[in-house]
Parts: structure tokens; C-alpha cells; sequence
């Protein structure tokens, strides 16, 4: 096999994980894990359920704290106190498996609570902003709608676009289309899809494998919260290392 | 038996000045009591253990005594322990207040723990604080949820003000109390009071349950 370089490697990581931990009780949810993620990457962590992969994007905006190791983010360990934390969240996108929209907000509201709140920006400059974005993920006709008249696959939408509102410098996608439709999956990996082509930094947790051999440039497999193995898709899906990666990858029906 | 009703016709204006006593006292409770049961509720669930311990032993105190004890309490106790010589009416206003806000924090702080927790995280992801997250995503939905229980407290609320005559604070049943024991129209006075409980009560209680329709959560 050809030597394979990460896009960027020349430049310090974006996201640096030395040694994390985390543990619930006596369960240990990541035991040790080390793993880098380049600006421009997209990285995907896959594995079994209760691997580890969404406790780690957890961790990465502090909505869990570590029990051990560090975790650096454009070359700043992630700050102790709230409102540090707080500054670091805004530039970096959060999506969930079960959206997460505010119910009692339209679309158009979802997307520029941020930009009114935390960037504390007139109303109709984040309104401007929040309908460029909707537009940008195919939701232009849907700005008055609230979520619960919207469909997954726009609810999941509308989510990308809320966190993108904030100009974030990574995105963390927590199996964003584990929650969807099979007929919704599409759209929503299309829009992540178009972002990553953009040169958006991307952490995806999935279990979408096609989506991560098609648009991954690292792919990260995790089992027992440790870090079975790392590598380019094409190593990752087609020549693993680890025995568990192949039988892993044979169970969810992945055959090259 | 000999019924005289024109004695509800004289005292018309008395009753309906008792009437509004009564619906002042509810709305003036109701306007104290909401914001200090999303205070409890926000206090009971503080990291700080001393504010969680003040609060949890206010809300279980006020809401397992009878109002009516409360009341008396309020009226005898109250002024020797505080030092302050309230008037009747401002006395049932507190005994009233205590009871009510610990109902509602308890009625908040299930409203509130009903939220999914992902909302939560939705917020801070953004950037927001929790303070933020609290007012501009958590209320306004528990809010919603705990409404139509509110609007049922509401319609308790207007009845059991009727427990403040006992320390002679001129609503609907002291003032009809009073004309009854003056004109000796017992079986007139209590059936007129019973009907204009009832004919404003019900109405309100019409109100709720259609709060309940358009709000109740349905799953």
C-alpha cells in the first residue's frame, strides 16, 4: 500500500485527544483515547453501540467532563471554567441523533437563536443570515415552519443549519441520520456531504458506512472505548488490521 | 317556611364588592405565587445544598398544612414572630401565598423536568448559559406543559380564598357571612353565596378545560 499523508498534516491538529477517559460509575466509557483531527478533515468514528464513539464528540464541547487526559482544540486545552467553555462552544457545531430544535420556535427562529443570544446581533441581521442558511440545506419554502410540522430529514436540517449559523470551525455530528427515515438519510448526508466538500473540519459519529468510505479522509474505529484502529477509508474498509474491524464491519452487512 | 329574597337584592352591592375582594385576592396570589414557585423550583434544584435543603423544607411545610391552619396561623402567630401588624386582608394575601407558591413549585418543577435534557444540550452547544438556556428554551416550553395545571390551581385558588373570612377579610363569604348573621336570612344568604361562587366559577372552570385542550400535552 501507498504511504498515505492527512490532509493538512503539515499544520499543528485542530482537535488533539491525549489520553481521554471518562468513566460512568464503574463503566468506562473511553479508557485512554489518543486521536488527532486535522483542520479540513473529515473524520468519522464508527464501531458497536456503547463503543465510546459519542461519549469522545460528547467530551469535545465539554457536555461531559473528563476523568482523565486532555483534550486540545486549536491548540488550547479546553478551557475549566463555564464561560471560557462557552466561547469554545460557539466555534464549534453540534448535531444530535434526535435533532434537538426548539419546539416552540419556528425554523427561521431555530437557526438565529444563536446569532440573537450569544452573538447578541439585531433580529433582522440574523434573520437575513438564518434564511441564507436554510436556503444553503434545500429549506427555503420551510422558514415559517415550526418542527413539528417539518419532516426528520428537514428537522435534521434545519439543525445543520442552526449550528452552522454560529460559523463554527469543526462540526460534530452525532449519528445524525440514526434517528431518520431510510427515505429522509439521503438529504441530510448530502448536505454534510456538500459542507465536507467545502473544506468544513467534520466529526461524525455513524453507523452510515457508505457515507464514511465515500467522504472520510480518516476513519476511526472504536470498540470498548478504546481505539481499535485508525486509518484512510480504503485501508479501514477494505484491508482492516484488526480482526474485531472485520467482523465488525461484516456484521452491518459491509462487504467492500 | 317563610323566604324573604329580596335581602340578596339590597345587599347587592355588598356582595359584589365581596366579589371582588375574592377575585383581587385570587388574581393577586396567582400573580405572587407563579414567579415565586419557578423561584422555589429553581431553588430546590440548586448544586448549593443549603438553598435546595430552604427550599425543599418550605414547599413540603406550606403545602402539607391546612390552609385553614395557615390562615389562623398567619393572623395570631405571624405578627408576634415578624414584629409587623399586617391588615386582615394582607395577612390572608401571605397565608394564601405560601400555599399556593408551594403548589406551583412542585407544579414547575415537574414542568421543567419534563423537558428533555438533549434541549438543554442543544443550548449550551450554541454557546448559550445556562441562564439563557433556562429562560429562552426550558421555560417557554414547561411553561406550556404546566398551564392548564396552573388554571386548575387558579379555580382552587378562587374557592379556597373563601377560608380567609375567618380573620374577617371582607371577600364574597365574610361579606355574606356578615349580612346572614345581621339579617338572620341564613338559608337566602348561603344559597345567593353559592350561587355566585358557582356562576363565577364555573365559567372559569369551562376556561380551563379548554386551556387543557389546546395545551395539555397528549402523547
Amino acid at each position: 500500500m501507498t504511504a498515505f499523508t492527512r490532509k493538512n498534516a503539515d499544520k499543528p491538529p485542530m482537535l488533539i485527544y491525549d489520553k481521554v477517559r471518562k468513566k460512568y460509575g464503574n463503566f468506562t466509557a473511553l479508557d485512554g483515547v489518543s486521536l488527532n483531527v486535522n483542520a479540513g478533515e473529515v473524520v468519522c468514528l464508527i464501531g458497536p453501540s456503547g463503543s465510546g464513539k459519542s461519549t469522545l464528540l460528547r467530551c469535545t464541547n465539554a457536555l461531559e467532563t473528563l476523568d482523565g487526559g486532555e483534550i486540545s482544540f486549536e491548540s488550547r486545552p479546553l478551557p475549566k471554567t463555564e464561560p471560557e467553555m462557552r466561547k469554545v462552544r460557539q466555534r464549534m457545531g453540534m448535531v444530535f441523533q434526535s435533532f434537538e430544535l426548539f419546539p416552540h420556535k419556528t425554523a427561521l427562529e431555530n437557526v438565529a437563536m444563536g446569532l440573537t443570544t450569544v452573538r447578541k446581533m439585531g433580529a433582522e441581521e440574523a434573520h437575513k443570515r438564518a434564511t441564507a442558511l436554510l436556503t444553503k440545506v434545500g429549506l427555503a419554502d420551510k422558514t415559517a415552519n415550526y418542527p413539528a410540522n417539518l419532516s426528520g430529514g428537514q428537522q435534521q436540517r434545519v439543525a445543520i443549519a442552526r449550528a452552522l449559523a454560529m460559523e463554527p470551525h469543526v462540526m460534530l455530528f452525532d449519528e445524525p441520520t440514526s434517528a431518520l427515515d431510510p427515505e429522509t438519510v439521503g438529504e441530510v448526508l448530502s448536505v454534510m456531504r456538500t459542507l465536507a466538500d467545502e473544506g468544513m473540519t467534520m466529526v461524525v459519529v455513524t453507523h452510515e458506512m457508505s457515507f464514511a468510505r465515500r467522504v472520510a479522509n480518516w476513519v476511526v474505529v472504536f470498540e470498548r472505548g478504546q481505539l481499535l484502529e485508525e486509518g484512510p477509508p480504503q485501508q479501514i474498509f477494505e484491508a482492516p488490521t484488526a480482526e474485531r474491524t472485520r467482523e465488525f464491519l461484516s456484521h452491518l452487512g459491509w462487504n467492500g | 317556611m317563610n323566604l324573604d329574597w329580596s335581602i340578596v337584592w339590597q345587599s347587592r352591592w355588598l356582595l359584589l364588592e365581596g366579589a371582588a375582594v375574592t377575585i383581587l385576592l385570587t388574581a393577586l396570589t396567582m400573580l405572587i405565587a407563579v414567579p415565586g414557585g419557578v423561584v422555589l423550583a429553581l431553588m430546590r434544584g440548586s448544586s448549593f445544598k443549603p438553598v435546595a435543603l430552604f427550599a425543599t423544607g418550605f414547599v413540603e411545610l406550606f403545602r402539607n398544612v391546612p390552609l385553614l391552619l395557615l390562615v389562623y396561623w398567619a393572623f395570631y402567630v405571624m405578627p408576634v414572630l415578624t414584629g409587623l401588624g399586617l391588615s386582615p386582608f394582607a395577612t390572608g394575601l401571605v397565608a394564601l401565598c405560601l400555599n399556593v407558591s408551594a403548589y406551583n413549585s412542585e407544579t414547575f418543577r415537574s414542568g421543567i423536568n419534563s423537558i428533555r435534557i438533549g434541549q438543554t444540550e442543544a443550548g449550551l452547544a450554541l454557546g448559550m448559559s445556562k441562564g439563557e438556556v433556562f429562560r429562552q428554551i426550558v421555560l417557554p416550553q414547561a411553561w406550556r406543559r404546566v398551564l392548564p395545571i396552573l388554571a386548575s390551581t387558579w379555580v382552587s385558588l378562587f374557592k379556597d380564598t373563601s377560608l380567609v373570612s375567618v380573620i374577617a377579610v371582607g371577600e364574597l363569604a365574610h361579606t355574606a357571612m356578615q349580612i346572614r348573621s345581621q339579617s338572620f336570612r341564613v338559608l337566602e344568604m348561603l344559597t345567593a353565596m353559592a350561587a355566585i361562587y358557582w356562576l363565577m366559577g364555573y365559567p372559569q372552570a369551562k376556561i380551563v378545560d379548554w386551556i387543557h385542550r389546546k395545551y395539555g400535552v397528549r402523547e
